[in-house]
């Protein structure tokens, strides 16, 4: 029983989360990036980057992901500059 | 005794060549006195030093006077003056923070110096110094860049030494068996009459961590290692979240900015329909636009934290310096 008890109580990390749902994010219409933000009051967030509002997209992502909070942002396209 | 404007400008006038003929001096003018802990407006005739040196040190006729013609000086210690030079200016040397870029290019920004086995390099964006994979080492590198006016071979700075190459989603596979498939269906395509032919491309999604490249100096003497208003580097640097930054570039110059997220995997378009996906960038917010591409990005104690390539109208996106200076093997 141990090693499950010890399982349970580990938290898997925000970075372990993103990367888990990070290429199904990013397959989503619209969706340019995915990292790893904060809250002003320092909580960690994970942040999905939008090129423009996408109501269909928006609907589908989800408010948190494993426990951490989803934020979305519209950054626009990203251009090499 | 308070002097009335006109008659300081009268002793101004006629004293000034006199003043600037003096060690040091690099300018003349009218000011009020700054004395500490006074708040008296007395005009003064103020001589601007490049450095201040105790009157003891200095031969007689070489000290500026108390006053002159009854019109007290004050002198105050400004450093050298300099005539402001555009980024998109020939520099020589060159700073980093400056327009350059390949022959075939626009312009973007020149980076920093590197070193590699006690060689000096330029470091900067391959799609600044390697236009976007398309370029052979060897090639000419331009400061300012093409966009700003530059003309081969006398704004010739650099050679390519070396790219990091781009992996762009959807890239032509180099994938034999798949080649082979599309030639036997496009030779049944020719045999049935049909314009439509089949190339293989990459589906899967290459990962990049860098947009890089080094450039090396045609002479040591053509370039140096401080950046257009903010001076050495100052070590190494790691990115974190919250973390104040800055960077110099071509286009928008010295701007300031914070690290708003870290772990960032963010598809980037290159033109033409080329779009590269990359991991573990940092974003910040916006502190750049094209032609700042290039530009060494810095922590509040000048230490080198990222390299800037990308960004939209709100956002600024920058590959991490260790990220970079593993994949090209160079050092500071």
């Amino acid at each position: 029983m141990r090693p499950i008890f010890f399982l349970a109580a580990m938290r898997v990390t925000i970075q372990d989360v993103k990367k888990q749902h990070e290429s199904r994010l990013m397959s989503m219409p619209g969706v340019v990036s995915v990292g790893v933000g904060q809250k002003p009051d320092g909580t960690p967030v994970i942040v999905v980057g939008l090129d423009r509002p996408r109501p269909t997209t928006m609907a589908q992502l989800p408010q948190s992901l494993d426990g951490y909070p989803v934020r979305v942002e519209f950054l626009g396209e990203i251009k090499a500059q | 005794m308070a002097q009335d404007l006109g008659t300081v400008r009268a002793v101004l006038k006629e004293r000034r060549n006199e003043l600037l003929a003096k060690p040091n001096v690099v300018a003349a003018g009218i000011g009020f006195k700054t004395v500490q802990g006074n708040g008296d407006a007395t005009l003064s005739i103020v001589c601007s030093v490049t450095h201040k040196v105790r009157a003891e040190l200095l031969s007689p006729q070489d000290r500026i006077p108390e006053s002159i013609a009854g019109v007290p000086t004050d002198i105050v210690s400004t450093g050298p003056f300099y005539a402001f030079q555009a980024r998109t200016d020939r520099h020589r040397p060159a700073p980093g923070g400056v327009s350059l870029g390949h022959r075939d290019i626009t312009a973007g920004t020149l980076g920093c110096l590197v070193r590699r086995n006690n060689q000096v390099f330029i470091l900067s964006n391959n799609h600044v110094l390697a236009n976007s994979n398309d370029a052979t080492v060897g090639d000419p590198i331009l400061q300012p860049g093409p966009f700003d006016g530059a003309r081969w071979p006398a704004d010739q700075i650099a050679e390519l030494s070396e790219f990091v190459p781009l992996r762009f989603i959807g890239a032509p596979s180099d994938c034999s068996f798949a080649g082979a498939i599309a030639r036997v269906l496009n030779a049944l395509a020719r045999m049935v009459g049909s314009d439509t032919r089949l190339k293989p491309v990459t589906m899967q999604v290459g990962e990049n961590h860098v947009d890089a490249a080094i450039a090396r100096p045609l002479a040591a003497d053509l370039v140096t290692p401080e950046l257009l208003e903010i001076g050495r580097i100052q070590g190494l640097g790691r990115g974190e979240l919250g973390m104040a930054i800055k960077k110099s570039g071509r286009t928008t110059g010295l701007t300031q900015g914070q690290i708003l997220q870290v772990d960032v995997t963010v598809d980037v378009q290159y033109g033409a329909g080329r779009v590269a996906r990359f991991t573990d960038q940092l974003l910040a917010g916006a502190m750049s636009q094209g032609g700042d591409s290039g530009s060494a990005v810095l922590d509040s104690g000048n230490r080198l934290v990222g390299l800037l390539f990308a960004g939209s109208p709100t956002s600024t996106v920058i590959n991490r310096i260790e990220r970079v200076f593993s994949a090209l093997r160079v050092t500071l």
